[in-house]
């Protein structure tokens, strides 16, 4: 079994500007609750960063404001690109399209001609090995290939930022593991810039290159931790005590910041 | 497997005792009921027991009930393609706009539940007692559940799913076609299929109270009343559920084809 040592301790993205910026961001809802208080992070092109934090401390908020569908009462965000890929906790697939219309959906909506729309949803299912599915309806599909179904309606658009809100919260750990695997791949050959939220520590450090770790209600950055691995990552990366020592760094974070 | 060979010998079977006890019950109460049998020729006067259905089923009153059914296939026909028309149009209204929802459905409500009976000295003075007005009626009575399971089927759009067309910056328009009507599509055909059956009540009732012109089922079984004609006026009342079941039976069919391959619940119809 290899093992990553601190010599792996890299970071071969070449940032060009920030991709996403956000900037004293608050949010407060209508029924007075403040979700949200001074956020200020930056994700850089090409970059993976993961958002951890305790329920209901603004994580999926801040996934909203970054896709324009909530706007912040405080502070600024900046996007710089109008591609945004957006995949929720729930596959959210139509279920009266078939996977092939499902993951042709989005570049619909975007008026691509259906050539330009058969070819790249082709290329897409081949990416993701759903060819064989590319009849078959929601209803037939297991939770993981609904959620690699979703991975590619998004991936078809070509985003240059990935919004993951929980994805693969639903599913059981074996597909877990197994869909991490297949989105890291895809993000060292795609190069998007990804901002993924998830409730578990070993997914956020081994999918990224910052955990960022929040406190409770109103959400605010607690620490920032760096992930010291490179891309692309060999799952076995997960059984390294470096990897372990990472993990109980954000744990530690998270249970310092909750009491 | 062992499970489904039960359930479908059960599906079998049930129906078949509920209909023995339907047919004993009958008999219980044809033989049991006071002056149900003429002194004179032992004519059944009220309820004919079942053997003896038929007796009184010739030619002229065969054409009679044919004619009756076709004329009341005609009216509930009408009737719930306007309603389909009216119903859709009204819950893709309402489910657009909050402030049109909160002023049309206390009227929605109202004419949903006022009785018939009080409508019929309006629609009298405004149609008059002929088939415009049996329309009306089926209208009244099958309008409500397409209005409200349209609604209902727009509305529960998973909001994940609207949040994806809003990232794309779809409109209003395109999102009803792409998304809202056909995620609401087993909620509309159900609506279908309750209001077919209400048509045919909506179009048996609109007889009683409006019968200018050629009668249907309603009027047909009121006139083998009076003339104690109970064997045929029991066929004509069998007739009227039969035309019931077959239009429940026809959409839910189209239900079927329709959201059959991908919603789990029209496939098991």
């Amino acid at each position: 079994m290899s093992t990553s040592s601190a010599a792996d301790v890299v970071d071969d993205q070449v940032h060009t500007g920030q991709l996403l910026s956000l900037r004293g961001l608050g949010k407060t809802f209508a029924d007075s609750t403040q979700a949200l208080s001074n956020i200020t992070m930056d994700i850089g092109w090409k970059e993976f960063v993961s958002l951890v934090g305790p329920s209901g401390c603004g994580k999926s908020t801040i996934l909203r404001i970054a896709a324009g569908l909530e706007t912040p009462t405080s502070g600024e965000c900046v996007v710089q690109t109008t591609k945004v890929g957006f995949v929720f906790q729930d596959a959210t697939l139509l279920p009266w399209r078939n996977v092939f219309r499902n993951i042709e959906l989005l570049i619909e909506l975007d008026d691509v001609e259906p050539g330009e729309r058969k070819r790249r949803v082709h290329e897409i299912m081949q990416l993701v090995d759903l060819v064989d599915s590319a009849r078959k309806y929601p209803r037939q599909l297991s939770g993981g290939m609904k959620m690699r179904t979703s991975l590619a309606r998004s991936l078809v658009s070509n985003p240059d930022l990935f919004l993951f809100d929980e994805p693969f919260s639903a599913l059981d750990e074996f597909t877990r593991e197994r869909l991490n695997d297949e989105l890291l791949a895809l993000f060292a050959q795609r190069k998007f810039a990804a901002l993924f939220v998830t409730h578990s520590i070993a997914e956020a450090v081994y999918m990224s290159s910052r955990v960022v770790v929040m406190s409770p209600r109103p959400g605010t950055i607690a620490r920032v931790i760096t992930v010291p691995y490179s891309y692309p990552r060999r799952h076995d990366i997960r059984y390294t005590p470096q990897f372990a020592e990472i993990c109980g760094q954000v744990s530690r974070a998270l249970r310092q910041d909750s009491q | 497997m062992r499970s489904l060979k039960s359930d479908r010998i059960s599906g079998i079977v049930g129906p078949l005792v509920v209909f023995v006890i339907f047919i004993a019950g009958w008999y219980a109460v044809a033989y049991g009921l006071d002056n149900n049998f003429s002194p004179a020729s032992n004519k059944p006067l009220i309820i004919p027991p079942p053997h003896r259905l038929f007796e009184d089923f010739n030619g002229i009153n065969r054409d009679k009930i044919f004619t009756a059914t076709l004329i009341s296939i005609k009216t509930s026909m009408v009737g719930l393609l306007i309603s389909i028309f009216l119903g859709l149009l009204l819950g893709i209204l309402m489910a657009q706009a909050r402030w049109l929802e909160r002023s049309l459905w206390p009227y929605l409500i109202a004419m949903q539940v006022t009785p018939i009976i009080a409508l019929v000295p309006l629609l009298i003075k405004i149609v008059g007692a002929n088939f415009a007005a049996r329309v009306i009626v089926t209208v009244i009575i099958s309008l409500f559940p397409i209005v409200s399971n349209t609604l209902f089927g727009l509305r529960s759009v998973d909001r994940n799913l609207h949040d994806l067309f809003t990232l794309h910056h779809v409109g209003r328009i395109r999102r009803l076609i792409k998304l809202q009507l056909p995620a609401a599509s087993p909620a509309i055909f159900t609506g279908f299929r309750i209001s077919a059956g209400l048509a045919v009540i909506g179009a048996i009732v609109g007889d009683f109270f409006f019968s200018k012109g050629n009668p249907g089922l309603g009027k047909l079984i009121t006139t083998f009343f009076i003339n104690n004609q109970s064997g045929p006026m029991f066929i004509t009342s069998i007739s009227a559920a039969l035309l019931g079941l077959s239009l429940f039976i026809i959409f839910g069919v189209i239900y079927k084809v329709a959201v059959g391959r991908w919603y789990e619940e029209a496939a098991k119809f």
